[in-house]
């Protein structure tokens, strides 16, 4: 798991909604305006026209009892279909779960695992049981006529869809309350509270010296195949530069750290690589050393400064006293240089590797963070399967919202790969006939007619995609689950805003187009 | 006919149907209790061993993944392989180590499963960290798993050899081996957990890691006797329990200990690879001729043989000859016989202090030191006059060559310039020059533990 991730902004996300969202609505209107006129004459668009100024007069119209009122139906026609049942899953892992978990193993590996098991159980019991009772509520209504009785009454379609979408998120905030509540107690009784940590990190930047002291924007690659971390060359003039923003730092920072060490030779059994932190002043040109340490890899390395720190000046030979935060912070930022003592020998490092930890919160802060992603990730599914019921049977919503949320949380990097030639192979046709050819993605293929037909086809397939990929959102965010097994909190900014505007953004979109399907459709027809 | 009957007699004959059709299947899979063997598969199964009991520790969660996952273990198994390997490469241990579990429970019986998984935990997971504790703690894991592996598949003599392996090889050999059998044999890094002991699940009689690699051999020649291995050639897989006692005397000297307990262990291991290993017998043929031969064997032993067999005695001496090539036989009689004599352990401990005086580095350490290392250069000479074989073993070569190296940087130290040999002749001086290509690399190892003469 990285923390890496850029802070989300409000307003460059509304202005990327926007711009999509208004491209897709005004594509759809402007295809919909143009059918019509072919199909009805002058009349078809007046008619759409009209058709849109309804809709808005509906949604000026809303009425949060009736809502409500759908909203209560669908919470009572989810418990009638033995939702809840789900507990009774639950109850039975949780009751078990302990016995599979691995329990000699080191503290910090057992909150992983806990924490990772409660979560992950929570997220895969509830959106399942959700995505399938907002695929077949509305088609199932149909069927049985039971929308008849609630069309005919003075509840507008638009109510409908939010009032299922509603009572649905409902039921899953009740689901995913209660469980996390029994999956809390359950972790804490798996681990002791002392190991329950909730970090709230400060991250800074990070740039590289080379092993004569230029600046450079990566380190070694030391051939690892996760190129994550980059390395700084021990015993020369090669160091990692951090710059900490320290703004809401008033008296003493604490670092920690977690590098990687790799060797060339074995160096002195039983001693760890010897590291180094000086904190530089660019401004003043001041550069204090601190007493060397041995890493601690894969764990952490704890370091408290306080706001007097003395040092070793190597010049003057005397031990000299600076000024933590009115000498070494320049311009509100402290620069840490990270050094590696021991000649031919290598430390990595990337930008999550070192910060300055601020008090801890509760882990229980964390921990109903992460399960509010739960929810927050369920509310989505929720949304697109309510909206995909609206123009399709249920089995059909529920395979088409199962996609979005297979591709959304694992292969969106594959498909953005695809879309932009990164991967490569071809599209689907190429690539079938790679396999069965047994061509490598590499091997030059035939110039012949055929395989430009196979790529023209691929072509207007990826282009396909391309327009898709702006659908199917990034789902990563929603799992919080890594923060806080990792020990550290769920960051507002990077993963909650991120999902909560997501969420937004697609409950809107999903409402309209629910509704316009719903008033669309012959409902009759079953 | 059956459109003539009421629908209750449509049951009634459906049912009489299922009762008919029960008795076969119930005949055919009942199963086997206490008191009989029961259905005619179940005796099946027991009599080529294929039940999921005979294979060793039954473990119910496994079963039941198993059943859940119908025909879809594979795709399962699959996906958490890339799994694993995609959190091994992103060094999530952890995850890592829950996937491998995961993996074993789908697969509880693939020998070659357990293999590669013990060994990624022990060897390659274990070499991504950098701490000696922490690689122990995966040399562990690697070994603890492997000896779940024993427990499910009881049948097996291949994951008892990799379990024996990864216990004494791995910890014994690695580079670390100094810390590792400091660790196994008496102190956990994780003292918390195991209160300044050994891990007293790897090692609960907390004996040295080759004692306990020993047991396991031990263990995977009893399964041997049953079920076929297929890692190596037999006499060689056979060999190892008594490989592990000859490992075991040779880490106590190389550890510095020259006393009766190393000696005792000579003979121990001595005993086992003659008159345990020396007398296994081991299956050959020569086109259509058939016979077992032993590596213990002297001609009076080779013509019984051929007698017995009924072939040309030329034929066993050359099996033979061929066995005790392959499993160095004969040097390793040679060399636990010449380890057990107070001489050679005299000598080795002349050649050790000689170089501990050498270190503390003080004008009479140095002159007793030199001492030492004469004598022990003029044991070693005699020890190889006597048993010609320990002069082409690599480990006495070096021995003897880093003497000389010692001896040397003495002489430049007491002197101030390199010895010239024919002025100052040295023992073992013959070796010295035999074996000039090994020198540089020593020289090089000597330079940076003493300094460049």
């Amino acid at each position: 798991m990285t923390f890496d991730r850029d802070p989300f902004s409000f307003i460059d996300g509304f202005q990327h909604w926007l711009k999509v969202f208004g491209s897709f609505a005004g594509g759809i209107f402007a295809i919909t305006v143009l059918l019509a006129l072919g199909v009805f004459g002058a009349a078809g668009p007046v008619a759409v026209i009209n058709r849109v100024f309804a809709g808005l007069n509906d949604f000026l119209n809303l009425s949060p009892r009736r809502i409500w009122a759908i909203a209560l139906l669908t919470i009572k026609e989810a418990v009638r279909r033995k939702a809840l049942l789900v507990f009774v899953v639950f109850a039975f892992l949780m009751m078990f779960a302990g016995w599979f978990l691995e329990s000699n193993l080191r503290a910090d590996l057992q909150v992983k695992n806990a924490v990772s098991f409660a979560l992950t159980t929570v997220s895969w019991l509830t959106i399942p049981v959700l995505l399938l009772l907002s695929c077949w509520g509305i088609p199932e209504d149909i069927r049985l006529r039971s929308m008849h009785t609630v069309v005919t009454k003075p509840v507008r379609r638009n109510e409908i869809v939010m009032g299922r979408i509603l009572g649905f998120s409902t039921v899953a905030a009740l689901i995913v309350v209660i469980m996390g509540v029994v999956g809390y107690v359950w972790i804490r009784r798996q681990v002791s509270g002392a190991d329950l940590i909730c970090r709230v990190p400060v991250y800074g930047t990070l740039k590289f010296l080379d092993r004569e002291g230029n600046p450079t924007d990566k380190g070694v690659n030391t051939g690892d195949i996760w190129e994550f971390r980059s390395y700084v060359e021990g015993g020369t003039k090669s160091a990692a530069l951090y710059d900490f923003p320290v703004g809401q730092i008033r008296d003493r920072i604490k670092i920690e750290s977690r590098f990687e060490a790799f060797r060339t030779h074995k160096g002195r059994m039983g001693e760890s690589l010897q590291v180094r932190y000086v904190l530089v002043n660019p401004t003043k040109q001041l550069r204090v050393p601190l007493k060397s340490f041995e890493v601690a890899e894969f764990a952490l390395n704890e370091h408290l400064l306080e706001n007097e720190v003395k040092y070793f000046d190597e010049g003057k030979q005397e031990t000299r006293t600076v000024n933590l935060l009115t000498d070494l912070v320049d311009d509100n930022r402290l620069r840490i240089e990270v050094q590696c003592l021991d000649s031919g020998q290598y430390l990595g490092m990337a930008r999550p590797d070192m910060f300055l930890r601020l008090p801890d919160r509760s882990f229980l802060v964390g921990y109903f963070k992460a399960v509010l992603g739960v929810w927050l990730l369920t509310v989505f599914v929720v949304s697109v399967g309510v909206m995909a019921s609206t123009f399709v049977k249920g089995p059909v919503a529920a395979l088409l919202t199962f996609t979005i949320l297979i591709v959304g949380q694992a292969f969106r990097e594959f498909m953005i790969k695809l879309v932009t030639g990164e991967q490569k192979g071809g599209g689907p046709l190429e690539s079938w006939y790679r396999l069965i050819t047994h061509k490598n993605d590499s091997t030059e293929l035939e110039k012949a007619t055929s395989t430009a037909i196979m790529q023209g086809i691929d072509e207007v397939m990826l282009s396909v995609l391309g327009v898709v990929q702006y659908l199917i959102p990034d789902l990563s965010s929603f799992m919080m689950s890594p923060y806080v097994a990792n020990g550290f909190d769920v960051p507002w900014s990077v993963a909650l805003a991120r999902s909560l505007a997501m969420t937004v953004g697609y409950v809107i979109p999903c409402v309209l187009i629910g509704y316009y399907s719903l008033t669309l459709r012959e409902l009759e027809s079953k | 006919m059956i459109e003539q009957l009421t629908t209750q007699q449509r049951k009634v004959a459906y049912l009489i149907g299922i009762v008919i059709l029960m008795v076969p299947v119930i005949w055919l899979g009942m199963p086997s209790s206490d008191a009989s063997t029961g259905g005619k598969l179940a005796g099946l199964r027991q009599q080529y061993e294929l039940g999921e009991a005979t294979l060793g520790k039954v473990d119910p969660t496994s079963a039941t993944m198993n059943l859940v996952l119908l025909g879809m273990r594979g795709v399962a198994v699959n996906l958490l392989r890339m799994e694993l390997d995609e959190q091994k490469d992103r060094k999530q241990w952890a995850q890592m180590r829950a996937t491998t579990e995961s993996v074993i429970l789908l697969q509880p019986h693939y020998i070659q499963v357990w293999r590669y998984l013990g060994w990624n935990l022990a060897y390659n997971v274990s070499a991504e960290w950098d701490a000696v504790e922490d690689r122990y703690f995966w040399v562990k894991e690697g070994a603890k798993f492997l000896m779940q592996g024993t427990k499910r598949n009881v049948k097996h003599p291949e994951v008892y050899w990799e379990t024996g392996r990864t216990v004494g090889q791995k910890i014994g050999r690695a580079d670390e081996w100094k810390h590792f059998r400091k660790y196994f044999k008496y102190e956990d890094p994780d003292k918390e957990r195991f209160g300044g002991g050994p891990d007293n699940e790897i090692n609960p009689e907390g004996i040295d890691n080759y004692l306990a690699a020993r047991v396991w051999y031990q263990k995977a020649n009893e399964a041997e006797e049953k079920h076929v291995q297929h890692i190596m050639m037999r006499a060689l897989f056979r060999s190892y329990p008594a490989r592990s006692s000859l490992d075991y005397a040779e880490a106590l000297q190389k550890e510095g200990q020259f006393d009766d307990q190393t000696r005792q262990a000579w003979a121990v291991a001595f005993d086992d690879w003659v008159n345990n290993f020396g007398k296994m017998e081991f299956a050959d043929d020569y086109g259509a001729e058939h016979f077992q031969i032993r590596m213990e064997a002297y001609d009076s032993d080779v013509q019984e043989i051929a007698k017995q067999f009924g072939v040309d005695p030329k034929l066993i001496r050359k099996s033979i000859d061929f066995h005790q090539d392959v499993t160095n036989y004969r040097f390793w009689r040679i060399r636990a016989h010449s380890e057990m004599q107070e001489q050679t352990v005299d000598v080795h401990r002349n050649l050790y202090d000689g170089e501990q005086r050498m270190r503390k580095g003080s004008a009479d350490d140095i002159d007793q030191a030199e001492i030492m290392l004469v004598k022990g250069l003029n044991g070693y000479a005699e020890l190889i006059k006597k048993y010609p074989d320990i002069g082409s073993d690599d480990n006495a070569i070096e021995e003897c060559l880093w003497a000389i190296l010692l001896w040397q940087k003495i002489f430049q130290l007491k002197n101030g310039v390199q010895p010239d040999a024919d002025r100052f002749p040295f023992p073992l001086r013959e070796i010295w020059e035999k074996e000039q290509n090994r020198i540089p690399n020593l020289q090089q190892d000597f330079n940076r533990k003493y300094g460049p003469s």
